[in-house]
């Protein structure tokens, strides 16, 4: 029965679909656009990694991206444990946690799910799952468990490198990560542009929700059908993407708005008035700091040094 | 318009003859304004919107014409020197500005990050600017939240900390565009106690542009009227009220307290009162008191034969209810936004719901079309559940008008923001309006093909209006429909909502903050505090009880205030309009009180018409 063309067929198309279509699901379920306000929104606690340096903040993720680039997969594990013991160090509240998981998370999946699909390795084949011609013809001829692996591989690097900044994002106010560019000998600009960017985009979002409340209040359908009607999925889609077009204006014209009050302000503040600027925080360097620098400098050399021996080298 | 000035004060800002015209606009939206501004002054502009107040602001703080494009005549000095060629950064040191909406103006993520800001960004010296962000976040009264994030703070916090951020710039005049259009009556005191000790106790010379004159009068120095782009009027407070006919004739509001002075001149012979406390101790040695004892007693009398008056409507009503609340709470993480609130209302009912920031009215209302879920309990509409979610099926039974109008406009015509409903769902059998009715009741004859946004705000107001009941909803929700509004625009609203009620019957909940205007006006009042309901009633029994109603961060209208003042805590019913208390003047006096109530007129022998 299972062996049938049929059955072959239906389990086929379950794994090639089941993940992309699991994924927009949970993130309507468990984050919505409200929740993606979490994921930018600084959280302001007083722990030790709130107390960091900033410049060592922001270095620790360009530290880590190095490591993950150059380390191979059974290093990479190491490298992965140790960007997620911070997390527990921050200790972040539960919907921020959620909404972490998710899109953090989901992109993973998606990636260590279409490489097991789409990656594959030199004949002789072995498939976890070998799918019929009724599939085939989409471009995978099966799944396997060498892509899936190579797949995993690659979403630890992403991983990697978006955990360590998003827990960053979420420990450091932005005046100071101004303060870091700044000693960094970065033009002021880039601190500002990122303080509007992080501080409006929750803002932003907000909007949005707002309009799109909106428009179903003037009675526009963007009612979502259950999971499984799946014959009510296109017209959703069609719906929504006809709404986006809708709320273009009225979230354009909000925006302007805004912009130019935004620009008076920060004119006014005295914003460029000067090259240096001064600054309320005195980060004397404490012990962690100095430890924190030391961790970040010897991981990244012992990594190049490993390297330069092919040890825990990528094979390419 | 001479330029006037405090004689024992020496102004520092001065705006001579100015005229300023936006770039590409064909008329001006300053002409020949003038204005001086001492230290520890306090200035109120007032006017209707439009009339330049918002163009003045910008022009005193320098930013016209740096960064604002037109054309610009007069000039802008401060301390002799001109203010209008100073880099922004130099005359914010001078002059500082708040903006209308503090959200625009909260940059950073923290409340010490914002306030730091400026002084950062003028490079001074660790120390300066730290007791730079101790002094303001004190003199605000933020200090306590000083690592607090921006984006949580209530909206007297936020306006509270965009004060602190211009003042660490050390202006030495601080100009607000209308600091407490959004902000409910706490919040505005918040705002307003910050401002009164800035200029007492720090000199800083204060220059409000504000609509609600009653909650500024009685602490300002001087009063500016503004009308198309003129000072028709700069004085100090009871000189600019004495004769109340031209604000009147321009239709600017006017303090209540004011208007009861001029409309019972024989209980008000000292000078004119700019609060409840002085109108209090002006009569209460007068015929006043016996007067409103005797129409309370009346009242009293009136109703108490009736088992049904003067309950709770929620016990009262007969009518089965078109909408109601079965023991809802709604929680948003820890906190409990609504708290177990049973309520119903009947068909044909105006409610109006009242509370602080935060009380959850706007929640609570969101409900009835499926906005927010309900973690306990069940909305009703006709006795069917409402289903979390399903807006666009609940928005054909009730329609809801956001504060935030504009973001209901989606089309590029007027005609065609009519008939956008249509296009998504069948016309209804029996529409509240077709759209040929909607265009002659709301006045868009001739402007069908017009942009939304060539209207006026009042305009695209009555537009997103006119939109919703080109269906058929059988409640009409009105989420803070006045805020930031002037006197002028909050009368025709008030009157349209009273036309639209006597076409359509419809069932109208208001949530405001608006207690002198649309709750007053509202048959039936609900005051929600921390997420219950703390009172229900008639309007004029509600606002009787203003010690409750201040527990919970609202001011009962001036009237009500005045009344309970005089007659003291066994006062349970109010009058709720300086008209009705001027028609129980005339009753008193042996006059028919009905020409006083329905024209607003003055009893024999006031010193000029009301407004």
């Amino acid at each position: 029965m299972m062996s049938s063309l049929f059955a072959r067929t239906v389990i086929s198309y379950l794994i090639v679909f089941a993940v992309p279509m699991m994924l927009p699901v949970a993130f309507f379920k468990l984050v919505g656009l409200g929740g993606l306000r979490e994921l930018v929104t600084y959280e302001a606690r007083d722990t030790p990694l709130h107390r960091l340096d900033p410049r060592l903040k922001v270095l620790y993720p360009i530290a880590m991206g190095i490591l993950s680039i150059i380390l191979n997969w059974d290093y990479m594990l190491i490298v992965f444990g140790l960007s997620v013991i911070p997390w527990f160090w921050l200790r972040p509240s539960r919907a921020k946690v959620r909404v972490l998981m998710v899109m953090v998370i989901g992109p993973a999946l998606t990636g260590f799910w279409s490489q097991g699909l789409y990656y594959l390795p030199p004949p002789p084949i072995h498939f976890i799952y070998q799918f019929p011609w009724t599939i085939s013809w989409l471009g995978s001829p099966g799944i396997t468990a060498y892509g899936m692996v190579f797949g995993l591989q690659q979403s630890a690097r992403v991983l990697v490198t978006v955990s360590t900044s998003m827990l960053v994002l979420v420990s450091t106010d932005v005046g100071d990560f101004t303060w870091a560019f700044e000693r960094f000998r970065m033009p002021p600009q880039v601190g500002f542009a990122m303080t509007a960017a992080l501080r409006f985009l929750p803002d932003m979002i907000s909007r949005t929700m707002l309009v799109f409340r909106a428009v179903e209040l003037r009675g526009y359908d963007l009612s979502r059908p259950r999971w499984f009607q799946v014959n009510k999925w296109p017209d959703y889609i069609r719906r929504v993407a006809r709404c986006v077009v809708l709320i273009t204006v009225p979230l354009l014209i909000g925006s302007l708005r805004g912009t130019s009050t935004m620009a008076m302000v920060a004119d006014a503040r005295g914003f460029g008035a000067n090259k240096r600027r001064g600054s309320l925080r005195v980060h004397r360097t404490t012990a962690v700091d100095i430890a924190g620098y030391v961790v970040l400098v010897v991981l990244v050399v012992t990594a190049i040094i490993l390297n330069h021996f092919r040890i825990g080298a990528r094979p390419y | 318009m001479a330029i006037s000035t405090n004689p024992d004060r020496n102004p520092e800002l001065v705006a001579e003859d100015i005229s300023f015209a936006y770039l590409g606009a064909s008329t001006a939206a300053l002409r020949h304004a003038s204005i001086a501004v001492s230290a520890g002054e306090v200035v109120l502009v007032t006017g209707l919107s439009g009339c330049g107040k918002s163009t003045l602001a910008l022009a005193l703080c320098g930013l016209i014409p740096s960064r604002v494009q037109g054309e610009l005549r007069g000039q802008v000095t401060f301390g002799g020197r001109p203010l209008s060629g100073l880099p922004p950064h130099e005359a914010s040191q001078l002059v500082g500005m708040v903006f209308q909406n503090p959200n625009l103006q909260l940059i950073n993520q923290t409340v010490q990050s914002e306030v730091a800001f400026g002084p950062e960004n003028l490079a001074l010296p660790q120390p300066e600017i730290a007791a730079r962000v101790d002094w303001c976040l004190d003199v605000t009264g933020m200090a306590a939240m000083r690592m607090a994030s921006t984006i949580t703070l209530s909206g007297g916090q936020k306006q509270r900390t965009a004060i602190a951020a211009t003042l660490a710039m050390k202006p030495r005049i601080l100009v607000l565009d209308e600091p407490l259009s959004d902000l409910d009556p706490v919040g505005a005191q918040e705002v307003l106690g910050t401002l009164r000790r800035l200029a007492g106790d720090e000199g800083t010379g204060v220059v409000i542009i504000e609509h609600r004159v009653d909650e500024v009068a009685p602490w300002a120095d001087r009063v500016v009227l503004m009308d198309s782009g003129r000072m028709l009027l700069d004085c100090p407070p009871r000189e600019a009220w004495a004769d109340p006919v031209l604000w009147g004739r321009i239709g600017v509001g006017i303090p209540d307290m004011v208007r009861l002075a001029h409309a019972l001149p024989d209980a008000f012979p000292g000078r004119l009162p700019l609060s409840v406390p002085e109108a209090a101790s002006q009569v209460e040695e007068t015929w006043l008191v016996p007067a409103l004892a005797q129409a309370a007693a009346a009242r009293v009398r009136a109703t108490a034969p009736h088992p049904g008056n003067g309950v709770s409507p929620r016990e009262s009503a007969h009518s089965p209810p078109v909408l109601s609340w079965q023991g809802v709470s709604v929680e948003f993480g820890a906190n409990r936004a609504i708290d177990d609130v049973t309520l119903s209302i009947a068909d044909g009912d105006w409610v109006a719901m009242i509370g602080a920031n935060g009380s959850g009215k706007s929640t609570l209302t969101g409900l009835t079309v499926g906005l927010g879920t309900p973690s306990a309990g069940q909305v009703f509409f006709r006795g069917k559940p409402i289903r979390p979610g399903r807006v666009f099926e609940h928005a054909a039974q009730v329609a809801l008008l956001l504060q935030a109008a504009d973001e209901m406009l989606f089309e590029e015509t007027v005609i065609g923001e009519l008939k956008f409903g249509s296009k998504f769902r069948a016309l209804p059998p029996n529409p509240v309006l077709t759209v040929d009715e909607a265009i002659e009741f709301f006045g868009f004859q001739g402007q069908e093909q017009m942009s939304p946004w060539e209207l006026s705000q009042g305009g695209r107001q009555r537009l997103a209006l006119g939109a919703l009941l080109v269906g058929a909803p059988g409640v009409l929700v009105l989420d803070e429909p006045t805020t930031g509004q002037d006197a002028q625009r909050m009368r025709e609203f008030l009157r349209l909502l009273e036309a639209v009620r006597e076409r359509t019957g419809l069932t109208v909940v208001t949530v405001t903050h608006d207690i002198r205007g649309l709750a007053s006006r509202a048959a039936r009042v609900v005051l929600l505090g921390a997420g219950r309901v703390q009172l229900d009633g008639p309007a004029s029994e509600v606002f009787a009880q203003t010690e409750e109603l201040e527990r919970w961060g609202v001011l009962a209208p001036p009237v009500a205030r005045l009344q309970r003042e005089l007659l003291g805590p066994s006062l349970t019913d109010v009058l709720l309009s300086v008209e009705s208390l001027a028609a129980v003047a005339r009753s008193y006096h042996g006059l028919p009180a009905t020409q006083a109530a329905s024209a607003g007129e003055s009893v024999p022998g006031s010193r000029v018409g009301t407004p």
